[in-house]
């Protein structure tokens, strides 16, 4: 049984846990509503640049271009784990790292491929590198002061290898923001493009007027397109996760509450039975006067 | 029907959907301008100033720093790296930061740093250009 000072204690220290959960959720709260803006306004460019992208490309540009051509051995891929930088925000993490790890165990066991990780966030990083994984590159810190500049030297950084023909393949898992409560886990291919064009739309797309010519503006439209999806992957990771990190602190909120009102309970009941017993040794004790007084 | 739909979108927002009657663009081989019923056309464009007529009365500008359009059946999207009103440009900035990009050019040895500078001094020049225009 403890003592009630052990119980006063537990509660000041669910108190002030309560205090920091409480905190962090304002602060997620207020950053996801930024992060909720940037993606949701910048959503509708990823989605058109693929639109006018894809009435770009036909089956010449698809040989021709090495963004666009399909290996037809798939042997070295690189998969890009997108984590947080920081931890506290309920399964985002795991989530992610549960999803690469069973994508990287199947390419490597079953389909006997070479799997190389390129982890963006701290957490990712931070689990990958301690066990057997072949961690070539990394981006901590990225999503502090997330800006394009970043985000297009990061592209860079991962397209390069593709580039060189050291990757035949690189894929993407992250978060999706969904809702503030609820993220949905994304597994993609980032190189080669897979962008179609819509087959009800050929009968224009042959008439199409170029300028300068269909070549330059695939060459231009391209990289860009790259960048623009790794800028899009940031923004929906970011603000996924202060979605999830909101939720997580207010559930750790409630649950300190719920403690608390048990502990309080406890707290009393034992205040209680102290005071009973009290009582109960003062009245027996005077009786016990009262009878050999008599 | 005189009007087509134009949507002009950026990386960082929508900034522009509506039914337009012209669109003009600072395209790569040239100026041009979209009316009603345009062949389709792709095209990149340049540094320069996007001007909107939406009716006799009204008509928008726009200062980009390039991107492409992409003309299809009445359809105009305008993809643009970036898109700023006249009234939204923060003209002591632009002039900040090409006096930033003059200095660079005359300081830096290195050739893809002038040409970076340079672009970035095109931008800012278009910028406060642009500002003017109403």
């Amino acid at each position: 049984m403890p003592t009630l000072r052990d119980i006063r204690g537990r509660i000041r220290g669910v108190q002030s846990t309560q205090k920091i959960t409480k905190a962090m959720k304002m602060v997620a709260a207020a950053k996801l509503r930024r992060a909720q803006d940037a993606i949701i306004n910048a959503r509708p460019y990823a989605k058109k640049i693929s639109v006018t992208l894809g009435r770009l490309i036909g089956d010449e540009e698809r040989e021709n271009s090495i963004y666009l051509a399909e290996k037809e051995n798939v042997e070295n891929i690189l998969l890009v784990v997108v984590t947080a930088d920081r931890g506290l925000c309920g399964a985002f993490n795991t989530n992610i790292i549960k999803e690469a790890t069973a994508y990287h165990k199947k390419m490597m066991k079953e389909e006997g491929k070479n799997v190389d990780l390129f982890c963006i966030g701290k957490k990712g990083y931070d689990f990958f590198r301690k066990r057997d994984f072949n961690v070539v590159g990394n981006a901590v810190g990225v999503f502090q002061g997330l800006n394009p500049d970043k985000s297009n030297q990061l592209a860079d950084l991962i397209i390069k290898p593709y580039v060189e023909g050291k990757y035949d393949q690189i894929y993407f898992v992250y978060n999706e923001f969904k809702s503030v409560v609820s993220q949905k886990i994304i597994s993609e291919d980032f190189l080669p493009i897979t962008v179609r064009f819509n087959p009800e739309e050929k009968k224009y797309i042959d008439n199409y007027i170029y300028e300068p010519s269909r070549k330059k503006i695939v060459e231009y439209m391209l990289p860009k397109y790259l960048q623009n999806q790794v800028w899009r992957v940031l923004l929906e990771s970011n603000a996924a996760e202060f979605g999830a990190r909101m939720t997580a602190m207010d559930n750790a909120t409630t649950n300190a509450s719920d403690l608390m009102k048990s502990l309080r309970l406890t707290y009393n009941k034992a205040r209680q039975a102290a005071i009973t017993k009290e009582i109960l040794e003062i009245v027996s004790g005077a009786n016990a006067l009262k009878k050999s007084g008599s | 029907m005189k009007e087509f739909d134009l949507e002009i979108v950026t990386p960082a927002r929508v900034c522009y959907t509506g039914k337009v009657e012209s669109v003009t663009v600072p395209g790569s081989l040239g100026e041009f301008q979209v009316l009603v019923n345009h062949a389709p056309i792709l095209s990149t464009f340049e540094i320069g100033g996007i001007k909107v007529v939406e009716n006799k009365e009204s008509s928008l500008y726009f200062a980009t720093s390039g991107g492409t359009v992409d003309v299809i059946q009445n359809k105009v999207l305008i993809l643009a790296n970036a898109a700023e009103k006249p009234e939204e440009i923060d003209v002591a900035r632009a002039e900040k930061s090409a006096e930033r990009a003059r200095n660079r050019i005359r300081e830096s040895g290195k050739e893809i740093d002038i040409m970076r500078a340079e672009a970035s001094l095109a931008r800012a020049l278009n910028r406060i250009k642009i500002s003017t225009w109403r």
